[in-house]
Order: C-alpha cells, then sequence, then structure tokens
C-alpha cells in the first residue's frame, strides 16, 4: 500500500515540475531517444551487471532489450531501487557513485512515455566491454573452494562462511583480491576476512556440511594486529586493487573465510567460489586501521517500535584520513547514519543511508579521503523499524529482538578504515582508546580488557595490563589467549615458574594452542631444559607443520645438543616459510659459523642486517667472521657500526681495538 | 426530438456492446495458444478439471522463477481439482529456451505461449508472475481470482521473509470447497509482460 501512495504521490510531483517547466521553458524540449539519451545511461549505470553472462538477470545492451523492458526501467529507477546505490548523495563522496540524480529519472520517464524512440544510430556511443572471468586478469594464485554448497530452491536468505587455505610457501604482499562466485545470480555480496589464526576452521569443522552459518564472524587475532583491510566483493564491480605500500600480509597457514550472502532463485543452485590473489614485491608499509563503532548491547527492541535509536560515539585521539566506510545492520535496520562533529563544532557527513536494505549492503571507499582531526567526534546513529510494517521484519508477528549474528536477529556496527596521520604508534593509540570507550558501554567485557590489556602490554605499560588480563580472566576464566599473554608478562619479568604454570593452564583448555606451546617450549630451552622443549616442539610442529618460529627455535634446541646438521636444516625451514624472520637467519649464520662455513655465514648475517639495520650483535659478529676471512677494514665498519648502534657494546669495542692493532 | 431520442438510446446501445465485447475479450472456446512444438491448443477445452490455473512466467524473470518452488507445490497439493499450466508472453522467449527453463527449474507442467497476448488480455494479467484462476461455470469458465500467488513481494526489491497471505491457496481452497466466488483481483509485482 505504501508503494503505490509514494508513487502517485511521486507523479504528482513529477506533474507539477514538468508544469513548472513548461511554464518557464514554452519551447516543447525534444523528446530523448535510446540512441542519444538513453544508451549512455544504460552503458554506465546498468551495463556492468546487465550484460549477458552478468550478474543481472538479463541483459540491457542493446535499443531491444531496453525497449522491452522499459516500463519495469522506469519502474525501478523512479524506485530508486535499480542502480542499487543506497547512500544518500550528499552524505560523503565514494567511488563508484551509481545514484541517478532526478533529471535523469525524468528523462527516462519522458522516453517511455514518448514511446521508447530509438533515434539516430549515429548517436549511439561504443557500447562498454566486459570480460567475463577475472576482471584484473590472471591472478598469481587461485583457491577454490574444495566442495560445492547447494543454495536451497526456497527459503530465506542463505548467510554462509566457507574457508579457504592460501597454501604460500612464504610471506606474500596482497595488493588485490578478486572473487569469481562460481554463480553469479546467487552471490548477492561477499566479504573476506583474513584469519591468521585457524580458528574459522575450528568453526567450521563445528558445523556439518559445506562451510558454517552465520551473517558475521568473529575471528579473534592472538596478536594486536588490526585487521586494516576491507576485503569485500559484490557484483558489476571492478576488483579494489590497494595502492603502493597497503598490500596485506599473507603468512604460510593463513585462511581466507570467505563470508557469502545468498539468494534463493526457485531451483537448487550450485556453488564453488574461486578467490584470485594477486600478489606485489611492495611489502606493506602504510598501516590504516579499521574503527567500529557498535551498540549491540543496547539492541532490546520492544516488538511494534518503530523507531528505536541507538547511538555510539567515538573520540579520536589522533589525526586521521577515513578511507572507506561499512555501515552494517540485519533486517530491522531503518535510518543508518555516520557522521564526525568536528572540534569547531561542524558536522561532517561520512554516510547516510535512510533507506537501509541489507541486501546492498557494501562498503564504500571515498574517493578523496576524509581528514578527521584529533578530538573529533565520531557518532554512529541508527535507527530500527521492528513494527509489522517493515515487511522485512524476520519476525511475523514482530518479536522482541536482541544483538546476535542470526537474520533474526539485529547489529548496529559501523565501521570505518581509517589511516592516522604522523606517529608510528599511532593504532595503538586509537586501539587504546576504542576499547576504553567500550569499556564505559560494557565495564565487564572480556574482549575490552584483553584487547586493553593487549595494546598496554605492547606499550610497555605492563601493571595496567596484569590487571586489564585479570579482568578478561574473570569475565573468561576460559581464554586461553589471556592467559597465554598473562603468561609472556610474567616470563618478560623473568616470573618463569608462574609464566609456566599459565602457558599449561592454557594448554590444558585448548591442547593445540600453539603460541602458549611456543612459549612454553622456548621456557623451557632458556631453562635449559632442552629435552623437553624439543618434545613441546615436535608437538607444536605436529599441529602446525608451518609455523617457522617453531622451526627456529627447534633450530636453537638442537644446536644445543651439538646437532648442528640437523639445526641448520631446522632453521633452513623455518627460513623457507619466512624469509623475513631475522633472528632464524642470525642463528642459522651462527651454526653455519660454527661449523666453518663462513662465507655462508656472512651472507646470513649480511642478510640480518639488511632486514634489521639496528642490530649491534649482528654488525659485529659479521665483523668477526670477516676478521677471519682476514677483510679487517671491513671488519672494522662493522664493528664501527655496532657501537654507534649501542656505544655500550664491549665486544665490538675490543674487537676494534683488536682490528685497528693489526 | 422523439427520433434523435431514439438514436441516442441506440447508440449507447452500441457502446455497451462494444465494451461488452472488450471485457469478455476473444471467446473462451476459440481462444488458441501454441503449445512448445507449435501446435495450436484450446486451454479452455478440457473436461476434466472443475478449476484452471494459469501462472504467467518469463524465463528470466528472477521474480517469478523464485516462485518456481511455491507453483510446483500448489499445482501438487490441489493436482486433483485444478489443471496448472505456465503460460509463457514473451515474444521474444524461443520455444527451445522455454524447454530449457522447464528442465532447469523441474517443472512437470503443461507451458504454452501467449505471444498475442490473448490470454493476457482476457485474464488483465500485467506482470510474470501472475495467476489467474477460472472456474467451470454452465456455460463458460469464470474467472475468480487475478494477481499475485501471495503477498511476500511488496515492490521490486521489497520483499518479507515468507508471505503473511497466500491469495492463490486461499482461492483454491475455497474452490475446492464448493464455495461460489466473485472475482477477486489483487496487484503482482514482477516483470512487465511488455507489449
Amino acid at each position: 500500500m505504501f508503494y503505490f501512495s509514494l508513487k502517485i504521490c511521486l507523479t504528482v510531483c513529477f506533474a507539477l515540475t514538468v508544469l513548472l517547466c513548461g511554464l518557464s521553458a514554452p519551447a516543447q524540449p525534444v523528446a530523448p531517444t535510446f540512441t542519444r539519451n538513453i544508451a549512455p545511461l544504460v552503458f554506465e549505470y546498468c551495463a556492468a551487471c546487465h550484460h549477458p553472462g552478468g550478474s543481472g538477470p538479463f541483459s540491457l545492451m542493446t535499443y531491444q532489450d531496453v525497449r522491452k523492458r522499459a516500463r519495469q526501467i522506469a519502474v525501478v529507477t523512479q524506485s530508486r531501487y535499480m542502480p542499487p546505490w543506497p547512500p544518500e548523495p550528499g552524505y560523503g563522496d565514494f567511488v563508484g557513485a551509481r545514484h541517478l540524480s532526478d533529471e535523469q529519472l525524468r528523462m527516462i520517464q519522458q522516453w517511455v512515455d514518448a514511446g521508447m524512440p530509438e533515434g539516430d544510430a549515429k548517436d549511439l556511443p561504443a557500447a562498454p566491454q566486459f570480460n567475463e572471468g577475472w576482471q584484473l586478469g590472471k591472478p598469481d594464485l587461485i583457491v577454490k573452494m574444495n566442495e560445492q554448497f547447494i543454495v536451497p530452491a526456497s527459503g530465506t536468505d542463505v548467510f554462509r562462511n566457507f574457508v579457504l587455505p592460501i597454501p604460500v610457501e612464504q610471506t606474500r604482499y596482497v595488493k588485490a583480491v578478486e572473487i569469481l562466485p562460481g554463480n553469479k545470480q546467487v552471490v548477492h555480496h561477499a566479504n573476506i576476512l583474513i584469519d591468521r589464526t585457524g580458528n574459522a576452521r575450528r568453526q567450521d569443522a563445528a558445523d556439518p556440511g559445506p562451510g558454517f552459518g552465520g551473517m558475521e564472524v568473529s575471528i579473534e587475532a592472538e596478536s594486536f594486529e588490526p585487521d586494516s583491510h576491507f576485503l569485500f566483493w559484490k557484483p558489476g564491480t571492478v576488483p579494489w586493487v590497494e595502492p603502493d605500500g597497503m598490500a596485506w600480509r599473507c603468512d604460510p597457514g593463513t585462511d581466507l573465510v570467505l563470508n557469502m550472502h545468498l539468494q534463493p532463485t526457485g531451483k537448487p543452485e550450485r556453488i564453488q567460489a574461486e578467490i584470485g590473489l594477486y600478489f606485489t614485491d611492495k611489502p606493506q608499509t602504510i598501516f590504516p586501521m579499521l574503527v567500529q563503532l557498535e551498540r549491540d548491547g543496547a539492541l532490546d527492541i520492544p516488538p511494534g517500535k518503530k523507531d528505536f535509536v541507538v547511538t555510539d560515539e567515538f573520540t579520536l585521539p589522533v589525526d586521521v584520513d577515513v578511507l572507506g566506510v561499512y555501515p552494517h545492520a540485519h533486517y530491522l535496520g531503518k535510518d543508518l547514519q555516520g557522521y564526525a562533529t568536528l572540534p569547531d563544532g561542524t558536522r561532517k557527513w561520512l554516510i547516510r543511508i535512510t533507506r537501509w536494505d541489507l541486501n546492498w549492503q557494501a562498503v564504500y571507499k571515498y574517493r578523496e579521503p576524509v581528514f578527521l582531526p584529533k578530538g573529533t567526534v565520531i557518532t554512529m546513529r541508527y535507527s530500527y523499524d521492528n513494527s509489522a510494517d517493515n515487511p522485512r521484519n524476520p519476525n511475523h508477528p514482530p518479536k522482541r529482538v536482541k544483538a546476535g549474528n542470526r537474520s533474526s536477529e539485529e547489529m548496529s556496527h559501523l565501521w570505518l578504515q581509517v589511516l592516522p596521520r604522523t606517529r608510528e604508534d599511532s593504532r595503538a593509540v586509537l586501539q587504546e582508546a576504542l576499547m576504553r570507550q567500550r569499556l564505559k558501554k560494557y565495564p565487564a567485557d572480556f574482549t575490552a580488557h584483553f584487547n586493553l590489556a593487549a595494546v598496554l602490554q605492547l606499550a610497555g605499560k605492563t601493571d595496567e595490563a596484569v590487571i586489564h588480563y585479570q579482568q578478561a580472566l574473570q569475565a573468561n576464566p576460559q581464554s586461553y589467549a589471556a592467559l597465554t599473554s598473562l603468561g609472556v608478562i610474567f616470563q618478560e619479568q623473568g616470573r618463569r615458574d608462574e609464566a609456566i604454570r599459565l602457558y599449561r593452564q592454557a594448554l590444558r583448555l585448548k591442547p593445540d594452542y600453539v603460541n602458549a606451546r611456543y612459549n612454553l617450549s622456548n621456557l623451557l630451552l632458556a631453562a635449559g631444559k632442552v629435552d623437553e622443549a624439543i618434545s613441546e616442539l615436535r608437538e607444536l610442529l605436529r599441529v602446525k607443520p608451518d609455523d617457522a618460529g617453531a622451526y627456529n627455535s627447534l633450530g636453537s634446541a638442537l644446536a644445543m645438543q651439538g646437532r648442528l646438521a640437523e639445526a641448520v636444516t631446522s632453521y633452513e625451514r623455518s627460513l623457507q616459510l619466512d624469509a623475513r624472520n631475522a633472528d632464524a637467519h642470525g642463528n642459522l649464520a651462527f651454526v653455519l659459523a660454527q661449523q666453518g662455513r663462513i662465507s655462508e655465514a656472512v651472507k646470513q648475517y649480511e642478510e640480518v642486517i639488511r632486514l634489521d639495520a639496528t642490530n649491534a650483535d649482528a654488525h659485529n659478529e659479521l665483523g668477526v667472521l670477516l676478521g677471519q676471512q682476514g677483510r679487517i677494514a671491513e671488519a672494522a665498519r662493522h664493528f664501527e657500526q655496532a657501537l654507534r648502534i649501542n656505544p655500550n657494546h664491549a665486544q665490538a669495542r675490543e674487537n676494534l681495538k683488536r682490528a685497528r692493532g693489526r | 426530438m422523439t427520433k434523435l431520442r431514439i438514436s441516442i438510446i441506440r447508440l449507447i446501445a452500441l457502446i455497451c456492446l462494444i465494451g461488452a465485447l472488450a471485457a469478455a475479450g476473444p471467446p473462451q472456446d476459440s481462444l488458441r495458444l501454441a503449445d512448445l512444438s507449435g501446435r495450436q491448443v484450446a486451454p479452455f477445452a478440457v473436461t476434466d478439471p472443475e478449476v484452471l490455473v494459469f501462472i504467467f512466467v518469463r524465463s528470466d524473470c528472477p521474480i517469478s522463477n523464485r516462485y518456481a518452488p511455491e507453483v510446483k507445490r500448489l499445482a501438487q497439493k490441489f493436482a486433483d481439482k485444478a489443471k496448472f499450466r505456465l503460460i509463457y508472453p514473451g515474444a521474444d522467449e524461443t520455444s527451445e529456451a522455454i524447454r530449457q527453463h522447464l528442465s532447469d527449474y523441474e517443472y512437470s507442467l503443461e507451458a504454452l505461449r501467449d505471444e498475442q497476448h490473448a490470454l493476457v488480455k482476457m485474464t488483465g494479467a500485467q506482470v510474470t508472475p501472475e495467476a489467474a484462476v477460472f472456474v467451470r461455470g454452465k456455460k463458460e469458465w469464470r474467472l475468480v481470482y487475478r494477481g499475485r500467488i501471495d503477498d511476500r513481494y511488496l515492490a521490486f526489491g521489497k520483499m518479507r521473509p515468507a508471505p503473511t497471505v497466500r491469495d492463490l491457496e486461499q482461492t483454491l481452497e475455497s474452490v475446492s470447497k464448493g464455495k461460489t466466488l466473485k472475482l477477486r483481483t489483487t496487484t503482482a509485482i514482477g516483470c512487465f509482460i511488455s507489449p
């Protein structure tokens, strides 16, 4: 009913406009034609999906195609269902905006009213070209879902997550990701999450059938390494390519989690998506961060409530450039707003979607980064309609709705991808501010305490970190991650037994938790319990055969037992998995030197210095080896360098004296 | 004066007659639709069932495709009472494409083509999918329902997770119980049947 009254209103307004136009410009304008006026619009706004083989259900590439659907096109453009572009114009300037102006809508209607004239063939612009497979060319690596998933013929939409391991032998940097959904009609959009922990694999194993259910996936990270990228795909868009320096790191053992929104089509549909990865040699040097505003804790929406509002605010502790935005709610979401209040009080809109529709959710990248100075308050203000008037309401009749990741539950998330200006550690500063804000909302929240502790630990504020880890453990005594992180602090403080106790406790809760086992083995190694350490490391490598760090430690353990050849093999395996580990290069160099393989050892030390120019020990040790080879002048330069880095380096000073004495 | 008045009355009668003809469309008995082999079929010349159900569809209309399982369910449920047929009004669709469509969606219903839109005009169908239900009368088949299958779609892109009113099913249930129905119409949401 609502729809039709709206349509009538539109028509009336439209008639009025035409009337006004007629008054001011009495000369009758020439009727629009397909070739001159409509084809350029269709090619620009529709063809990306509506071409043969595209994701749209039919093609709109020719006059015949468009003419026979003209009435349809007029209706769906008037209602702004097509082209799908939910953000309100004027509330953020985004890449790939597909908003038709009122003027363009009028022209389409005029063309239909005039009987859809074709016009002069001379006017027809060249049709855009689309290649079917990979839009960015052949990927460097293609991973495919290991089995098909069948979307049932009918029913509600399906939200499914699939884990795709990336078989890389060494760390690579990924500048772009593309998805071939395998069935364009079904896959409405997809998110990709990076899982460096194997966490999603376990969720997958616990859920029968291919993949696992849920609209959102939560993946815990074991270290503070904020996922800084939106990896989002929707049909009809060219995949995003990260600028130089912003490619993301892909280590051996990394999984991609494909989070897909699938729509039944009326017949069972098989999907088996492929992900194409495009690598770059340029490692990540620019680290954006995803900042999340949310108010899930306040989502408790009474049935029948038409305008339930939640808000969240975050004050920026540093200057940032906002690169992109991703608003997210489920089926009750109505008016989603994100805006910034600058220190001078002016409001800068980040995004507004007044007719939220989950089906068309997307990540939006700003055409130009939006600068927000320190002290800016970012506000999320979402409203929800839990009445029967909301046709998308999953409950009929409406029921009380709280937060959750099922489609019958709700969410209130506003993600911003920001690039902090200036300081090196501003991501940590941002994270600390975010978690303190979260603690204000949820004082006993595990995530807030845990993440705050992690960032404090990183900043060396150990005492405060211990307090928050302990509070995190109060909230969740089963958290093996919190036990392990607290163990790390104790280990660093020399409280070895306490640390060992915590690691063992974590491993009782989760025997395959490699971080705890890794730390435990290193502690055992440091305590001289080499046999025990080796058996722990072997167990770790059984669970995670591609753990570069474990191979490095195992090398050291073997070296301590005098098994030098085995140690070399172990270090080399570690470096195969992660060539950028300076420690492993240094350890290998040390053992090679012991074996008398001096020139190989020299190469390894040079590699250490290339990776970490401030390593005074490496300079000193390299100097010693060069001295043995008679390259005295070079040796002296390295001793000098070691002393420049650390003027108190006694060995380097002694060595330099000797070198000069020769 | 008298003469003139008579002529006016005649004129009015004539208009009414034309109107009545236009509303009724071509008489049911003479209506012919092509099957997929091009043979002419008289869709109303059936002896057995008491109810005829026509579902207007297109092979490339996502909304009508999404209704395939529901159409099949209803055809199955009312198999004893009603004869369901799929009507393809698109002159641009080939019989081959329609055969493929029937096989893709596992339809075992009879498919007819209405390229001239004779049945479209007779029923007043506007979009795909849209249903028309005829009940056998004394002289001819009586249209008792024309419109949406259910209320799942409210507009393009605006749909409920599940229907709250199943119009076609309710109509068929009433008819099955022997109730006499007056013509009821609803607005269906779907792909416009192009002229």
